[in-house]
Formats: C-alpha cells, structure tokens, sequence
C-alpha cells in the first residue's frame, strides 16, 4: 500500500492534509477502485453481479468481508492514532503544534518598508507640487493684483453695479429703474480698459504709497457728473430756521475728482441722479398743487409758504466737474447756517420719500383669484362687487404728493420750534412758578408731544399742574389735567396766553390746597371769573361777582377760627397776584340782646389789599403760607 | 369711514298745469330755499334683456335687468326676474362687456327698453336729494324723488324723520309708509343693492303704465 | 362727477377707444412636479419684488355654459379665491367670472396666441345668479400654486385638481402648468414680444408654447 508509507512521512507536515485524505478513504466504494487496483475489484465485486463473485473467488476465497473488515480496522486504528495525536497535541505536554512556516518573514517586511516610503515620497511629491503650483498662483494673482487686472476688476464691478454687453462696449447702469422709478434720465455709463502704463497719480498725501492707476475707465454722462445734493431750508425773510442738506448717506457733498476710484464716482453720479429725480419730482408736484399761495419754482429751486412769513427753499445743488467746465457755476450758495445743524428728520424724509414712490410704482398687490387682472388694488377690486360710493372711490386715488408730506412736516418742525422758543421764553419770563416741560423723545415727523408741569419751588407736593401739548401740523392741541382740550393755532401768542392761564390757575389752586393743609376753609372758589378795574378793598368783591372780560380767578379762604378771610385773585395777564384779608373788628364776643351768636360778628370789615411785594417771603406760597400762619395764629394784625 | 345711509324713492305727480320740467323747477326752487345746494348730477339707468325663448324648460322667461347708479361709478347691478327668486348680482363695470356675448341668448330692444331717472343731486346736511326725470325710451314718464338720510342704516330707526323732512319739499304727496320693498327689511342695513332694488320697483311701475296707455 | 354720462355709454367709449384691457397674450407649458423647483428658482430671480415673498394662490374654478340656443352658447369661468392669506378674509376677495374668446393662433409669426378675455369681478351669489339665468355646470377643478410679476406680465405656475368627491381633490397629473400671460387693450401686439423674449428665458427649463385648442 504505498499510501501508509507517505502518511507516516507527511504526518508530521500537514496535519490537515492527511486528515482530509483519510477521511477520502473512508469512502471505499470508489476511492479504493482508484488508489489500490488489488482491494479494488472485491470491494466494486461484492455489490454487483456474478462477475464479480467470480473475481472474489479466485482471489479471496476466505471470507467476503475480509477487506471491509480490514478497511474498517485500518480505519479505526488511524482514527485512534489521530485521536491520539489529537488529545497529545491538546493537552500540549509533550507535543505542540505549530504552524508550518512558509516564507521567511524578515525580508517582506523590508519591502513592506521599502514600498511605505516609496508611496510617502509620492504623496509627498505631489503636494509639494500642488503647493509650489498654489504659490505660483498667488504670486501671480499678487503680481495681477499689482499690474490691476482689468478683469478682477470689472468682477468687482460687476458685484456692485448692473452691466450689460452691449457689441464691444460694457454698458452699466445706476439708475432707480430696477426698483420703480420712472425718472427719464437714463443713467447708464460705460466701462473701458485703462491704457497701459498710465501713470501712477501722485500719492493724495504725503507719507502714503503712490495709487496705482486703475484699470478702469468708467465714463459718466455729463449731466450726471460732479456732486450734486439737495438742501432743504426753512427762512423766515432771511433768517435760517432750519436746514437739510440731502445726499447719499456717507458720501460728501464736494465735487468728486475725476481721478478718483470708480466705485466713489458710481456712488456720486447715482446719487446726481437721485438727486435729480427727486427735484424733479417735486418741482412737477409743485406746478400741479394748486395751494392757495401757489408754490414757486424757478430753476432748480422751489419755493413754497408754509405759515405767513415763513419759507420753505428746497433746491438741488449740482456742480459739474470743475476741470471740464471752469466756467460753470460753482457750488450753489450753502444754505446758511452750519451743516452741524442739518435737520436729520427732514433729510431722512426726504430720503424715504422717493424711494416710498419707487417701493408703490413696483409693488402692486396681486390678484386674487389668479386670474384677475393685474394693477388694482385690493381695495379697488373690491369696490365693484362692494358697491363703492363715490366718496369711497375718490378716496382709493387720492395719494399725498412728496411736496405735500414734505411741506407737512416742514410746518411740523417749525411749529415745534415755536413752541419750545415759547414754553421757553414763558418759563424765563414767569419766575415764581417753576414751569418745566418735558418732550418725548418719541415722535413722529408730524406730530411730537410736551409734557409741561407747573409748581412751586419747595411746594412740590402742595400742588403740581400738569397740561400737553401735542404738537402738529399746523395747530397745537393742549390737554389739561380736568380733560378740557383746547385747540391753539399756529400763533406763539395764543399759547403764550394758555401757558399764563395755567399759571394763575396753579397759584390759585396751589394757594387752596396750602389753605387747607392749615387748616383754613375755602369759602368761594371760582375760575375763570370776570376781572374788571380790581384792586383796592373791593378786590374780592369783584372777583366774586363776575362779569365778562378776561378771564381772572379768585378764591376766599377763612381762617380757621372764622376770624378773618383772605381773598386770593390771580390774573392771568402776567399782572401779579393779588391778596386782601379782610378781619372782625373783635376777637371775643359778648353776647348782647341784638347780637345773639358769635359768628355775626364776623360779618364785617371790609377787604383790604396786602401790598403783596412787600411781603416777606421766597415765593407766592411761602408768602401765602406766612401770611395765613400769621393770621391764624390770632396774635397778629397787619393791618 | 363708509357712509351709506338710506334712501326711500317716491314718485312725484305732476303739478297740475306744469309740465314735467316746469314742476322739476318748483321742486328746485323749494329745496334750495330750504339750503340744499345742487351737488352734480345723477343717472340711474337700467337696461332689460329677455331670455331667448328656447332657452330654458318649460319654455319660462327670465328678464335680466342691468342697472347703473352714478353713486356707486364702479358697479353695474344685475337683477333677474322671472324666477322663484329674484337674485341680485353686483358686479364690476366690466359687466358690461359681457353682456353683448350673449347677445342671442339674452336679447335687447336697447330703444324700447332702456328706462333711466336723471337730474340734480342736492346736499343738504345729512341729506342726499335727488330730483329725477324719468325718460324711457327718450320719452318723459314722470319724476322720481329719492331721499337718502346719510347718518342712518336702519330705515326703521329713521324713517320718521326722513318722511318729516320730505313733507318740507314734497308735501302731501309723500306716502307715510315706508316703499314696500323696505318694508319687509326696516331693521335690517340698509345697503345700496337696497335703492337700485327700489328703483326697479319705480322703473317697472312706469314700464306698465305705458303697457296700460 | 359733473356731466352725468350713463355708466355704459362710458365704456362703450372706452372699449372704441381700445383702452379696455381685454386682450390676452398668452403662452402655456408644463413642467414635471419633479423640476418645478428649479424653474421657480428661475422664475424668483427673473420676476419683479424678488426682495417679497413668493405670492401663492389656490382658486377654485367652475365652469358653467348657457344654451345652445340657434346654435350659440356662452361658456363662463367662474373662480373664487380658495386661500387664506395673513390679513385677510376670503369674503373680502371678490369672485370673478370671465369670458374667454376663441383663442386666436396665428401663424408662426405671431408669439403668442391672442384671446379676448373679461373678467368681471362680483359677488359671491354669482353661481346662484348663474344657474336662475340657465347656466349649467360642466366641470370644475381646483389649481394651486404660485405667481410672479415681471412688468406688465403674470406668470402663473400651479397644479390642477379635481375633485373626486365633495371636498377630496386629487391632483390630475404629476406636473404643473405653466402660463404666462398679459392683458392688454386691443392693438397692443408688442408686448407679445415682450413675452416670447420672457419664454426663451425660461428655456430649457420650461417650453412655453401657442397651444391649440381645437388639437388637444
């Protein structure tokens, strides 16, 4: 059997090969008929026919079993040695299997190495290159940067401002009509290469670098160059209330030099423009309004009359280039009166306006449902199926003009003025009670609001008068405390007259509440009585009886004992205020058969007026205070 | 602010002797010596249209009736007659442009049919009045008077004085009830499709007048 | 309001005059559901307000005919504004009925087809006022999308759907009708350029086109 030889050779080699071959053997059927042509024919003879009994019988005349029975013996005895290898191996006492080393590992670990590094250094290879390369690109994008690449450039225009290939030329434009206006002028510029070479202009101050020319040229139409603003100013004859001067936010109002980077000279031509626009516009708004005082334009300037006396200017100021056009007028006379002065609220309207108009021209709302025509309002869609009255249609047209809402405000900003100079000049005028007033610093163009509170140095707390004012167009509207309103028109002096009113109302009620704290009685109060001559003794008789004229208020306070009076009259003429006590002839009572009672002997005595500045005495209250404190206190007569 | 109001309509006979302008100038010169003063003019004119006879089961007719009001300019009002409703559509001026598309299926004698009340229209206060003649057909029918009370919606709430203050102008001749198409509706708003209605009613009664000569 | 004219008389003026808009350029396409984001995407940076939001309508649309009589009916289309949009009652928007002409093609010439349209805008009874004049309803859908303006132009991108019982609309198909439209008074044939030069900078995105009718 030249099988057991080899597997007593291979054994110790592969354990798993010659397991596998032995399991192979196993299946005698047919793996027998192959290795061993002696076992063969028996094995393949006993299943089949007569033939193969014939071959058994010649050659294994013993028994039929016999090479099965030895197959399976020598099965067992290998199964048996190969369990025993198995259990001497696992126990891996006195055998340890190991597994057959193939190749030498030492050497393809140098390769490995050798590839490692191989593969580094072409990685490393290739981002050195493309590092190398990005540094060339840089160097050359610094070196494009410094020759001012005409491209970069025109990209960074061309982030900035609209372009357009029209042939070869590269039309840009800066005018509004992408956001709804629909000014005829055209606004469109054109872009050109800067020749090479041109030369460096010289450096704008001393100490900085040279600027490099630009690479482009950018060509502003004629009417659009130079610098151009709007002012806006308020006279009265030809004294400066109040001045704006409009121009674009953060650019200057001076002429922009032709040599001047293209982005600063886009920024002045558009605001030319802008400027333009809106002059026109108001000077077609001011031709179509028909006002009672018709407004003026002439020229670039329109004049309208927003109170008798008083002026509103508005003009656009636009200065060519000087270089091209040294005759041409230069920069329209500036409006008197710093710029540090520019009324920021009429330049931001101004400003908000146009582009209001723009925002409309574009912004219509859309139709619903979708398939109704564009261009109505919402409003007016409705008006067919609402059955609108005409009053209503008439209302959806309507829209206020620019030079409506700026002559409104405008009258806004001077009646506030007024009205401050005239609370002022009234608290400056008016010593003894404090006015003081308070604006809101939150208001509108139109309207704003003032706080104004009366009181007493020291008194504070005895009696405070408060009153609005809400300032608008063309009125004052003044709320008092008791809820009256009174409308006031634009006139300084009727406020003048309401602020005194307040005044003399304070005293008098002041002096009330201060009567009280002393516990005096208020025997008759009354406002807005008649004040006819006054003064002398009668004083308080003539306030209480009342009468037409001016209005004066009055009150009478007794003393606590009943003893005396003391009748306060104010008048609210600016006169000063003036006291009369008027006391029983006694002090103490005897009660006789004609007077029973004690309080008919208060009956008498006429008033008599208290030379009032010669009082001692800080202020009206304090010589209120110390005249009733010296009364009460029964010991003093001052007449 | 919307201010609709309400309006009664009432017919105006004739003086007699006076011919139709000539009582018109009687009734001018009352209201203006009461302190109204002419406000523009007015027209209300309707124009009816009859259903092609094939057109709807039972061989039925329904009558559109297509009204103006110079005080609403931007609407047209369509009535339909002839149903077991009487619907009221408002609509766009535009309207208009449709109705010559059905021209077969809804047909006009534009010169027979067409009925309007035009005239002065006079303010005074919170009142509206107007003085209409009717002409159909370029003809004069008589004249209608339309009243309208700006600060009231609710006819019921003010009727009594409207009809007090017409009395001032119009005399006896003002009925003291309110136009029976109101009548059903006195609590409720009073609404513009409300007059046009009235009118109808008005311009109807002069169409059957001239059937009845 | 001085001179009484009779409203009508006015609008005879107006209509010889031809200064009534009632006439349609008009061009449609469609679009897949799948690309209409990237033609809104177009249409958002061609459109005018691009600073607003995109104005999205949903109408509900029922169509009535009337006759025939000798021949002749009249087809309506009445629409109402299903959507509610912030600060707004849908009672506050009017319906609209319209009246569309026989479309007029054209030869290749012609950009556009050109259709007489009125659209009339009334009260929510009209369908009741309708059906009493003897109109019936032949069909009615649903169409959902959005709008954009550029000029005088509508663009109109949407999806259509019927309904299948009373309030179950499903959507007729996978894409979204695109048309673009201008109304204008008679004799104004220049805007239809203006809308072939819109349409071809649509493409590829969309295909806008003269549909024939009378083909479909």
């Amino acid at each position: 059997m030249p099988v057991r030889p080899k597997r007593g050779l291979m054994m110790p080699l592969s354990m798993s090969e010659n397991l596998a071959r032995l399991a192979a053997k196993i299946d005698w059927s047919r793996s027998d008929g192959e290795e061993d042509g002696d076992e063969a024919a028996p094995s393949s003879a006993e299943g089949d026919g007569d033939a193969d009994s014939q071959v058994t019988t010649f050659q294994q005349p013993t028994w039929p079993w016999e090479s099965v029975r030895n197959k399976i013996r020598d099965a067992y005895t290998e199964v048996c040695v190969l369990s025993d290898v198995l259990s001497i191996a696992r126990h891996k006492r006195y055998m340890v299997l190991d597994g057959v080393t193939q190749d030498a590992p030492e050497p393809k670990q140098i390769i490995q190495v050798i590839s490692k590094k191989k593969g580094l250094a072409a990685a490393a290879q290739i981002l050195s290159e493309g590092a190398e390369r990005m540094r060339e690109n840089l160097a050359e994008q610094r070196r494009n940067r410094n020759n001012n690449d005409f491209y970069t450039e025109l990209l960074r225009l061309r982030q900035k401002w609209r372009l357009r290939k029209v042939g070869n030329n590269i039309i840009g434009d800066l005018s509004y009509k992408q956001v709804g206006s629909r000014f005829w002028l055209s606004g469109t510029f054109e872009v050109k290469k800067a020749e090479e070479n041109a030369p460096a202009l010289p450096p704008p101050a001393p100490g900085l670098p040279p600027v490099p020319p630009s690479p482009i040229i950018v060509t502003v139409p004629s009417e659009l160059q130079g610098a151009a603003f709007i002012y806006v100013t308020i006279r009265k004859d030809q004294e400066t209330l109040c001045s704006a001067r409009l121009t674009h936010p953060g650019s200057t109002p001076l002429p922009v030099p032709q040599s001047q980077h293209w982005s600063d000279r886009l920024d002045a031509a558009q605001n030319v423009l802008f400027c333009k626009e809106l002059i026109a516009q108001l000077a077609r708004e001011a031709v179509q309004l028909q006002p009672r005082l018709p407004h003026m334009v002439i020229g670039n300037e329109i004049t309208s009359t927003i109170f008798p006396g008083i002026h509103l200017v508005m003009g656009l100021a636009h200065s060519a280039r000087p270089e091209r056009r040294p005759a041409a007028a230069p920069l329209p006379p500036v409006p008197a009166g710093p710029l540090g002065d520019n009324n920021y609220v009429l330049e931001h309207s101004l400003h908000q306006l146009l582009r209001h108009m723009h925002h409309r021209n574009m912004h219509h709302a859309m139709p619903h449902p979708a398939s109704a025509p564009m261009g109505m309002s919402k409003r007016r869609r409705q008006a067919g199926p609402g059955a609108a009255s005409r009053g209503q249609l008439l209302k959806m047209v309507e829209s206020e003009t620019l030079l409506e809402s700026i002559i409104r405000q405008a009258r806004h900003v001077v009646l506030r003025m007024r009205t401050a100079f005239a609370i002022d000049s009234c608290a400056r005028e008016i010593k003894d009670p404090l006015i003081v007033t308070h604006w809101n610093s939150v208001n509108s163009p139109t309207q704003s609001c003032c706080k104004v509170n009366i009181m007493t140095h020291g008194y504070d707390s005895v009696h405070r008068t408060t009153f609005l004012i809400n300032v608008l167009e063309d009125s004052l509207r003044c709320v008092c405390r008791d809820g009256r309103v009174m409308t006031v028109s634009y006139e300084t002096s009727e406020l003048h007259y309401i602020i005194l009113c307040q005044v003399s109302q304070h005293n008098l009620l002041a002096a009330q509440s201060l009567g009280r704290i002393m516990g005096w009685t208020v025997k008759s109060s009354s406002s807005g009585q008649g004040g006819g001559g006054g003064g002398g003794s009668d004083a308080s008789q003539t306030a209480q009886s009342g009468g037409g004229g001016a209005a004066s208020s009055s009150c009478v306070l007794s003393a606590p004992g009943g003893h005396c009076y003391v009748a306060v009259r104010c008048q609210p003429h600016g006169e000063p205020v003036t006291v009369s006590v008027a006391q029983s002839p006694k002090r103490d009572f005897f009660p006789t058969a004609l007077v029973t009672e004690h309080k008919w002997e208060h009956l008498g005595g006429a008033f008599r007026q208290i030379k009032w500045e010669k009082m001692e005495g800080r202020n009206f209250l304090n010589k209120m205070e110390l005249l009733m404190a010296n009364l009460s206190s029964g010991t003093g007569s001052i007449m | 602010m919307i201010i609709m109001g309400f309006s009664t309509l009432q017919t105006f006979p004739l003086i007699e002797g006076l011919t139709g302008p000539q009582t018109l100038d009687v009734l001018h010169k009352r209201i203006t010596a009461l302190g109204a003063r002419v406000s523009g003019q007015f027209v209300v004119d309707c124009e009816t249209y009859f259903s092609a006879p094939s057109l709807l089961p039972g061989n039925s007719q329904r009558v559109l009736n297509v009204l103006h009001n110079t005080e609403e300019p931007a609407s047209v009002f369509a009535i339909l007659e002839g149903g077991a409703k009487q619907p009221v559509l408002v609509a766009d001026t535009l309207l208009d442009a449709l109705l010559p598309k059905m021209a077969v299926l809804y047909t006009s004698n534009k010169k027979q049919t067409r009925i309007e009340s035009k005239g002065n229209r006079y303010e005074m206060g919170d009142f509206v009045v107007k003085l209409g003649s009717v002409t159909m057909s370029g003809s004069f029918k008589g004249i209608l008077v339309e009243v309208c009370y700006l600060a009231c919606v609710v006819p019921a709430l003010c009727w009594e004085m409207v009809w007090e203050f017409m009395q001032s102008f119009l005399g006896s001749t003002v009925p003291s009830t309110l136009p029976p198409y109101i009548q059903s509706r006195q609590n409720a708003t009073f609404s513009p499709t409300d007059t046009i209605q009235m009118y109808l009613e008005k311009f109807n009664e002069f169409r059957k007048q001239t059937v009845a000569r | 309001m001085c001179a009484a004219i009779s409203a009508q008389e006015k609008l005879q003026a107006a209509m010889q005059h031809k200064i009534v808009p009632n006439q349609e350029y008009l061009l449609q396409g469609s679009v897949l559901d799948s690309s209409k984001d990237v033609l809104i995407h177009r249409l958002r940076g061609l459109a005018d307000n691009v600073d607003e939001q995109v104005e999205t309508f949903q109408d509900r649309e029922r169509v009535l005919t009337l006759g025939p009589v000798s021949g002749q009916t009249l087809t309506l289309y009445v629409r109402q504004a299903m959507d509610v949009r912030p600060g707004m009652d849908q009672s506050d928007t009017p319906w609209t009925m319209r009246y569309i002409g026989q479309p007029e093609l054209g030869d290749k010439s012609r950009p556009t087809v050109l259709r007489n349209s009125i659209d009339v805008g009334c009260t929510p009874n009209v369908l009741e006022f309708l059906s009493e004049m003897g109109f019936k309803q032949d069909y009615e859908f649903m169409c959902k999308g959005l709008m954009f303006r550029k000029g005088r132009m509508k663009i109109l991108v949407y999806k259509v759907y019927k309904n299948k019982t009373a309030d179950n609309w499903e959507p007729l198909s996978m894409s979204h009708v695109v048309e673009l439209s201008v109304l204008a008074p008679q004799g104004h044939d220049a805007v239809a350029e203006d809308v072939r030069n819109f349409a071809e900078q649509l493409k590829p995105l969309v295909q806008l086109e003269k549909t024939d009718y009378r083909r479909l």
